[in-house]
């Protein structure tokens, strides 16, 4: 992952990016459009902090990028998942449960 | 990187990132915009929405950039190291494929950068490292100098060095010495057999300049080291304390005689201890020479000094204030002082190492000559296995790779073959230096402290790197200017041309370096010769010389001479000894006291010192004995003994310089004007200091008469004078059967050890030079076997239309010698501008000496012709059919 030390936000930029990807290869775009569908209304999320997150994870090798053409036949550059960037996704994804499980354990402590 | 390894775009540029960013966040914006329009919205107002979407756009495309430079940059680092790595393996493998040339290249290299290291580590030890005393730097040594600048480095007077001592400023402190090989000593009784012990007699601040502590006991305190003081104190150099008082340290506080007086042993000296010289044995207060034979008076000018400056003061101000001093010694004392008012200061350093550095220097230049000649040698290999190797390089570029890709594999290739030839070469650098220590037999100062080590192996690796880069970037860079239709498309005959004209140009180079290395070999052998030739006014073959000293407690003070002149005939009555005679050293193994025996109307000028020479005791026969010509009058005799007239003998040289053009025997000569000695006779000259050195005036004693306990006895053996060793051994024992005896030598060796450094130069030289034309006549050769080969086509074609062997064979051989004619004019240019440095290592030769010249010209054409031969033989023997047919 990349040096810089990283909030909360970003770390779970990263992994809701990779998730993403464990689909298969898409460009920026159908990142961005995948994310906010999901997130719908609960969290706002503006692209330019996931494109950020996109080329860090590219320098991190999380990712691949590689121009290819979309649907619409333009020049698009497309991100894979890496070996690394699926360990780091399933690294992430445990970490986000233990946190969350850590969270409801405090909100409901009789369950 | 996942899976296999990926075609990869070429590196992107700063503009080719800045693009495609743009192009992203572009292609987003639009599609974003695109999908707005769908449902509903206006072009414009879909723009500013995707725009509000997306958030800051320009701090993300900053960002963007900026972490895509940083992917990029390290991209290029990993490719370059992968490519690095690629070229190692396929240098490695080429390598492998041609093991012949590797193997030639490897060794070459293995013994230059060897012989260069080598040499690099004697030069390094001697003449760069610090001299074995804290901040040695500040360490200068003070001689006095005559007012007219005639003369230099002259000795100090012990009352004038108290007087610097005393007017010192800059200088932390200063101290002298009196030490002459052979000469200053004292005789140590009481302890085991008597022995002369050699002595360095020493002032106070000696040791206190230097700044070495005693290892055991302490040393001399200044009240100990003065007229007055408790002065009988003795410190021991650590050699002479293992040898003669088995290392116990009980010796401190003992008392040993010395000439029959009773000193204290206060101190013994550390192992790493050696000044004045390795060869003092013990250090005594200068104080304890009484004014009988060395008087305290400023004339009187016997002793070395060493002195410490000040942090911070230069040699300059140390030397203005030294001669300010002695400036005004001369001017308060002019009766002894007027016409020495004048110092000289130099570094310690410089004064310990300055006699070898200029026959080190050379030996580094040559080597370095030679280190230039393998770097040449496997340059002109290189293009030779490059020539072969055009199409493999054609290929390679017609699959891709770029010019600067193929120069750089071919210089890894280089410095591989370079690491390799530097590996070999620090074994061979170890081996070296220790030969190069045993060559120079006690020639060469601080010899003790020469090792390899950590700035030998730095040094090698420089050397590696650089001769790497020197014989493999000129191949290199002609290799990956292929021509890649020409050596594709047809023979490579028409792509030789380059790769001639650079060959030659290496062939001329090495045969200039052969010339210069040859001629300094020529120019060393020569003097060596001369040297070899010189009349040493002796007759070295022969004669066995066996060294002791007499017991005066066993055989009396007084009547010990009874038992010399006993020794001696016993010696002359063995059967096999021809005739025997005696001295106190032989030649090159000290000069004897020095004494001012002059005419008694000798006029001592004002400022001018009584002039003296040095004496030698000898016997009766002595000068018979090692065939020195008895020029007029007579040898000693057995009667010119205690209570006989006092007599002398001199040598041609003495006779010349007070007696001119008369008859020297009968003549007065006195040590005072007062006590006076008759000459009785006038031998030829000895080269009594070294072989080198004209005879100086010398006088000679009788032992009989005014005698020394030290005692070299001299044979003149009919058969071999070591098979003689014991029956003269025995000769002396049945007199006494306890004398105790120091050495046994030939005069040959003697001789033969006084040649060692000259003989080093030669032998080191002589294999430079025999290395370089070997090298030479290889470069000739191989420039010339690559041409014929080259150019078998065209000598077939002129052999089918009819040209005859003899015209082919001068064609070869021409183009060899006019190679080797280009390369000996420019070599003879360079080693006149060089030899000059060589001068003053020659013996009775100039450094323009035409005889090498013209023997080194000769011989160096001679070997060219040689080496063209076989070439030309093979190209009139060319096939005019298979040569053409096999294009």
């Amino acid at each position: 992952m990349a040096k810089e030390p990283m909030d909360l936000l970003q770390g779970t930029l990263d992994v809701l990016i990779l998730r993403t990807l464990a689909w298969g290869p898409m460009h920026g775009y159908a990142v961005t459009r995948w994310i906010r569908e999901r997130t719908g209304d609960t969290i706002q999320i503006e692209d330019a902090p996931l494109y950020k997150a996109l080329h860090r994870l590219e320098k991190a090798e999380c990712v691949l990028a590689e121009w290819g053409l979309s649907e619409n036949n333009r020049r698009a550059r497309f991100y894979r998942l890496t070996p690394a960037g699926r360990k780091q996704l399933k690294a992430g994804e445990a970490a986000w449960r233990r946190y969350a499980s850590a969270v409801f354990a405090v909100l409901e402590p009789s369950a | 990187m996942s899976g296999p390894r990926r075609f990869q775009f070429p590196w992107r540029s700063r503009q080719d990132i800045r693009n495609d960013v743009d192009d992203e966040l572009r292609f987003h914006l639009e599609t974003r915009a695109q999908e707005l329009v769908a449902s509903g919205f206006s072009a414009d107002d879909a723009r500013l929405q995707a725009a509000r979407e997306f958030g800051d756009i320009e701090d993300a495309r900053q960002y963007m950039r900026h972490v895509d430079g940083s992917i990029e940059t390290r991209r290029r680092q990993r490719d370059y190291v992968g490519e690095l790595r690629q070229d190692l393996r396929y240098s490695l493998r080429s390598l492998k494929a041609a093991p012949a040339f590797t193997i030639v290249a490897i060794l070459t290299l293995a013994l230059g950068i060897g012989a260069n290291s080598a040499v690099f580590t004697v030069v390094h030890r001697v003449l760069q490292a610090p001299l074995p005393f804290p901040n040695a730097d500040r360490l200068v040594r003070v001689w006095t100098a005559k007012t007219d600048g005639s003369f230099t480095q002259a000795s100090v007077s012990a009352v004038d060095l108290d007087d610097w001592r005393a007017n010192r400023k800059q200088i932390a402190d200063l101290g002298g010495w009196w030490f002459a090989d052979g000469a200053s000593g004292m005789d140590m009784t009481g302890h085991g057999a008597p022995a002369r012990v050699s002595a360095a007699f020493v002032s106070p601040g000696f040791f206190s300049t230097l700044q070495v502590g005693a290892e055991l006991g302490r040393l001399p305190r200044d009240n100990e080291m003065v007229r007055g003081g408790d002065d009988r104190v003795v410190v021991l150099a650590h050699g002479y304390w293992l040898r003669n008082f088995g290392g116990n340290s009980n010796v401190i506080n003992s008392a040993v005689l010395l000439n029959g007086e009773s000193y204290r042993v206060v101190g013994v000296m550390p192992q790493t201890f050696a000044f004045p010289s390795p060869h003092a044995e013990i250090f005594v207060p200068f104080s304890v020479i009484p004014d009988g034979a060395t008087p305290r008076i400023r004339p009187v000018r016997i002793m070395d000094v060493v002195a410490r400056l000040k942090t911070g003061v230069s040699i300059g101000q140390a030397s203005a204030e030294m001669k300010g001093i002695t400036r005004a010694l001369a001017a308060q004392f002019p009766d002894a002082n007027a016409a020495w008012g004048d110092a000289t200061v130099m570094s310690l350093h410089e004064a310990v190492t300055g006699s070898v550095k200029t026959s080190l220097m050379l030996l580094f230049s040559a080597v370095s000559f030679v280190l230039l000649m393998t770097c040449v040698n496997v340059a002109s290999l290189l293009l030779a296995r490059a020539s072969s190797r055009e199409r493999e390089m054609a290929v390679r570029v017609s699959l891709g790779a770029t010019k600067g890709r193929i120069l750089r594999q071919l210089v890894t290739e280089s410095l591989v073959l370079a690491m390799a030839g530097g590996v070999l070469g620090s074994v061979f650098a170890a081996a070296l230096t220790r030969g190069l220590v045993l060559l120079a037999a006690g020639q060469l100062p601080r010899a003790e402290e020469i090792h390899v080590d950590g700035t030998t192996l730095l040094f090698v690796l420089g050397i590696a790197l650089v001769t790497g880069v020197l014989f493999g970037t000129a191949p290199a860079l002609r290799s990956s200017a292929v021509n890649l239709r020409g050596t594709l498309n047809a023979s490579s005959r028409n792509t030789t041309g380059g790769h001639t004209r650079l060959r030659s140009a290496l062939v001329v180079t090495q045969i200039a370096f052969a010339v210069v290395l040859a001629v300094g070999a020529g120019l060393m052998v020569r003097s060596f010769d001369r040297l070899l030739n010189v009349n040493v006014g002796f007759k070295p073959d022969h004669l066995l010389a066996v060294n002791f000293n007499i017991n005066t407690e066993r055989h009396g003070d007084t009547t010990w001479q009874r038992y010399y002149s006993q020794v001696l005939d016993r010696v002359r009555a063995t059967p096999g000894v021809m005739s025997a005679g005696a001295s106190q050293y032989a030649p090159y193994r000290g000069m004897g006291e020095r004494n001012s025996f002059v005419p008694l109307d000798y006029v001592v000028h004002a400022g001018e010192d009584r002039p003296s020479f040095p004496t030698q005791r000898v016997s009766d026969g002595y000068f018979r004995t090692i065939g020195t010509p008895l020029l007029s009058g007579r040898e000693f005799l057995p009667t010119d003994r205690k209570g006989s007239p006092p007599v002398l003998i001199v040598n041609e040289a003495y006779a010349k310089k007070f007696f001119p053009e008369q008859d020297v025997v009968g003549k007065i000569v006195s040590p005072d004007g007062k006590n006076p000695i008759t000459i009785v006779g006038v031998v030829g000259d000895i080269r009594q200091s070294a072989i080198a050195r004209p005879a100086e005036p010398l006088m000679y004693l009788s032992n009989l008469q005014n005698g020394r306990v030290k005692v070299t006895l001299v044979s003149r053996t009919m058969a071999d004078p070591l098979t003689m060793t014991n029956a003269i051994r025995n000769a002396i024992w049945s007199v006494d059967r306890d004398q105790t005896i120091t050495s046994v030598f030939t005069f040959d060796d003697v001789v033969n050890e006084s040649l060692a450094r000259p003989r080093m130069l030669t032998i080191l030289f002589g294999i430079f030079g025999t290395l370089g034309i070997a090298l030479g006549g290889l470069g000739i050769y191989g420039v010339l076997s690559f041409l014929v080969s080259a150019r078998r086509r065209e000598l077939a074609v002129r052999i089918a239309l009819g040209a005859r062997a003899s015209s082919v064979i001068t064609l070869v051989l021409r183009r060899g010698l006019l190679l080797a004619f280009a390369g000996v004019v420019l070599g003879l240019g360079l080693a006149l501008a060089l030899a000059r440095f060589a001068a003053s290592q020659l013996y009775d030769i100039t450094p323009t000496d035409p005889l090498s010249y013209g023997l080194v010209t000769c011989l160096l054409l001679v070997i060219a012709a040689l080496a063209s031969a076989l070439p030309a033989f093979r190209a009139s023997r060319v096939a005019p059919v298979t040569a053409m047919q096999s294009d």
